[in-house]
């Protein structure tokens, strides 16, 4: 056996060759010496017999080569010592020369059959050796918990059928393949191991061998994708892989692509699981914040309220007292709302409701709901004819066309109209909402929808600089853009788009 | 005003809300209840047979939607919901369960008083034989012959439409929820489908309300649904 691969040398040789043949010459001359003093007893026919059982045994044992050797020296001894005339190679008669070819047909095909069988059961050997020791490594793996783990048993069983070093290398967040654990000095090229992963395919290299490299990189299969690289570094160089050998490694790397992608489902699962939690905790402190800060906010409005309802009627001074604390009590409720909003919004994924809805309705509700606020000012509202349904969670882009609204009316001056326009382009829904107002400073506009900026910030009215932020993260968790201009005329102007789908069909009416 | 002064009912659990809510319903020449817990409430609302509750939603001992269920299997007394912003689902969860309108907190007395009026007189009115003719703005509905005039001028709406424009008429300031007019009008396979209410509103806007953008009469509640309002 030359291959490297040590698997069909399990059962190692117990006789190196040399050793073989000198065994074999030893038992044909023993045999010699058991025959000859049975000469005077034993016919030459029996005789032959005993050389026949001597190659036999020696093809048993000692394999193919031996058992040759055997057969030709069990022709020259019988030849030599007992046909006569005895002790020369000469035949008396020239049938024992037909004796001979026979005896040595006889031996070199009862040499080649036993050997051959040998072989077979070696063979058969070897594999159910290997198919147990598959067998216990899948075993092993199925019980991984972590991807060092499926290391540590993929190099164990490496190097107890191969002879060899492997390392295993996973996808990092690029997609490129990094090294797992870095228990042992061997080198791979990444390059190598990036086609393989890439290509899905076994990538071979015979010159890097000499250098420390690791000289096989087999990608991990698994069902959904490649999910790493198996590298392997044998000791001998270069690898004369088997057939069978290549195939075991193609086993192995599946097996490890199916635990490694056992572990990355785990983990989803776990972090999903987590994230869950996280979120449940996160909503449910928040309603109950809501909640704590709300209560007292609703008995500070109604209470202030209230006093206009006592009889005798309060003192003007009283009332309009009454009055600034009703206004400053609501002011702080929006406050809270906001914060509120923004903590629910920036606390991760923004959980929408869409619904296919034609925007005109979520506009009119919008200037209906502010009712008092846009006290001073007509809002116009300019809608094209063609606005397809859009699909959009009616709640939130209200809060952003109240926002947009509120704003307008809280900087432009008194009187003046409040335009609010939509128009479809090819793949997206553009709101404008448009005022008489200062507008927007020109530097800086990007940052009016980050959070606590404000337009002016020593500006006299009052607000807190959310309003916009919270507009902003509404319209990107619907896939929509907003910006902030002015309009040519002066006063400013927000957009902000909304993506058309493909609305659902409402049939028509059969009449 | 009635000659017997109406019974309301406030189930509150906070002290000082209940106060405020109390003297504004008083104002409007009512009797008033109290009660704290959702038990006391379901209670109070055998025992003093009140023409109005308003019903807190977060209540300590119980989930204020579970005693509106208790409620209209034996009264159909109208109740006004006082809930939190952020509760879409409990609002529209509590007006499927027979709720008839909502407040959000925080809330003015002056809104308050608005709605206790409104569902006062809508009760006030229920004993009364029904007038086939209804008329809002400028527009007249005469239910028994099914025609509809804006400004004098007859206006033809489809068998949906009418349908849906009955619907709303029936019960005036009360807020319908999507899920209540999509079975009512289409049938229960058409719960999801809400944008076919949202185009056919849209339809009777166009049609009725003097500026579609901004309706007068057939208003919106963002996430939650419709409300008719004379």
């Amino acid at each position: 056996m030359e291959s490297p691969t040590s698997l069909l040398e399990d059962s190692p040789e117990k006789f190196t060759r040399a050793q073989g043949f000198l065994l074999t010459v030893v038992a044909c001359a023993g045999t010699t010496v058991v025959a000859t003093p049975l000469l005077d007893y034993l016919d030459l026919a029996n005789i032959v017999m005993l050389f026949l059982l001597t190659v036999l045994l020696v093809a048993v044992r000692l394999g193919r080569n031996a058992a040759i050797l055997a057969s030709v020296l069990s022709v020259l001894l019988f030849d030599i010592f007992f046909v006569p005339p005895r002790f020369s190679l000469a035949v008396s008669n020239i049938q024992y020369v037909v004796t001979f070819a026979v005896m040595l047909a006889t031996a070199l095909i009862t040499a080649h059959l036993a050997a051959g069988l040998r072989q077979q059961a070696r063979e058969s050997l070897a594999r159910e050796q290997r198919t147990r020791a598959l067998y216990q490594l899948a075993r092993q793996l199925a019980g991984t918990l972590t991807v060092e783990q499926v290391v540590d048993i993929a190099r164990d069983f490496i190097e107890k059928q191969f002879n060899a070093r492997p390392l295993i290398l996973l996808p990092d967040e690029e997609e490129r393949p990094r090294v797992v654990s870095h228990a042992d000095s061997l080198m791979v090229e990444t390059h190598l191991a990036q086609i393989a992963m890439e290509g899905g395919q076994p990538v071979r290299s015979e010159d890097a061998s000499g250098l420390g490299y690791a000289q096989l990189y087999l990608p991990l299969r698994a069902s959904m994708r490649v999910r790493g690289v198996l590298a392997v570094k044998f000791v001998s160089s270069p690898p004369d892989l088997t057939a069978d050998s290549t195939s075991l490694l193609e086993i192995l790397a599946s097996l490890i692509a199916v635990a490694v992608e056992r572990l990355h489902y785990v983990e989803v699962a776990q972090a999903t699981e987590v994230k869950m939690l996280t979120e449940r905790l996160r909503s449910s402190i928040l309603s109950a914040l809501s909640h704590d800060l709300r209560t007292p906010l609703t008995a500070m409005v109604g209470l202030a309220d209230s006093l206009f309802l006592v009889k005798p009627a309060l003192p003007a001074t009283a009332l309009e007292t009454a009055q600034a604390l009703h206004d400053q009590a609501g002011r702080l409720a929006g406050l809270v709302g906001n914060l509120l909003d923004m903590a629910r919004l920036n606390a991760g994924e923004v959980i929408l409701r869409r619904e296919w809805q034609p925007l005109e309705e979520v506009i009119g509700a919008s200037i209906n709901l502010l009712g008092n606020a846009l006290e001073g000012h007509a809002v116009k509202v300019q809608l094209a004819a063609d606005l397809p349904l859009l699909e959009f969670d009616a709640v939130l882009i209200e809060r952003v066309l109240c926002n947009l609204l509120e704003n307008a009316a809280k900087y432009a001056p008194k009187g003046s109209p409040i335009v609010v326009t939509a128009k479809a382009d090819a793949d997206a829904v553009e709101v404008a909402v448009m005022d008489h107002g200062p507008g927007f400073p020109e530097q800086r506009r990007d940052d009016l929808f980050k959070m606590f900026v404000r337009g002016e910030s020593e500006s006299s009215k009052p607000g807190t600089g959310l309003g916009l932020a919270i507009c902003k993260a509404i319209v990107d968790a619907h896939g929509g853009q907003i910006t902030a201009d002015n309009r040519l005329d002066g006063g400013g102007c927000i957009r902000f788009t909304l993506p058309k789908g493909i609305p659902p069909v409402v049939e028509e009416e059969s009449r | 005003m009635n000659a017997v002064a109406a019974k309301v009912l406030i189930v509150e659990d906070e002290k000082q809300i209940r106060r405020f809510v109390r003297m504004a319903v008083e104002e409007e020449g009512c009797q008033v209840a109290e009660a704290e817990t959702m038990t006391q409430g379901l209670i109070d609302a055998g025992s003093r047979k009140p023409d109005l509750v308003i019903l807190d939603l977060g209540l300590p001992d119980g989930n204020g939607i579970d005693l509106i269920r208790d409620l209209r299997g034996w009264s159909d007394v109208p109740v006004l919901i006082l809930s939190a912003r952020s509760q879409e689902n409990d609002k529209i969860d509590a007006l499927d369960a027979g709720a008839d309108d909502y407040l959000t907190k925080p809330f003015s007395v002056g809104e308050l008083r608005a709605r206790v009026r409104a569902l006062l007189r809508r009760r006030s009115r229920s004993g009364e034989t029904v007038s086939p003719l209804v008329e809002f703005g400028r527009v007249a509905v005469d239910l028994s012959r099914r025609v509809v005039t804006r400004a004098g001028e007859p206006v033809h709406l489809t068998q949906i439409e009418y349908r849906l424009l009955s619907t709303l008429l029936a019960q005036p300031g009360k807020v319908l929820t999507q899920r209540n007019l999509l079975r009512e009008i289409w049938g229960p396979s058409y719960i999801e489908s809400s944008h076919y209410l949202r185009v056919y509103v849209g339809h009777l806007r166009q049609k009725l309300e003097d500026d579609p953008t901004q309706p007068k009469h057939f208003l919106t509640e963002t996430g939650v649904g419709y409300r008719f309002q004379p």
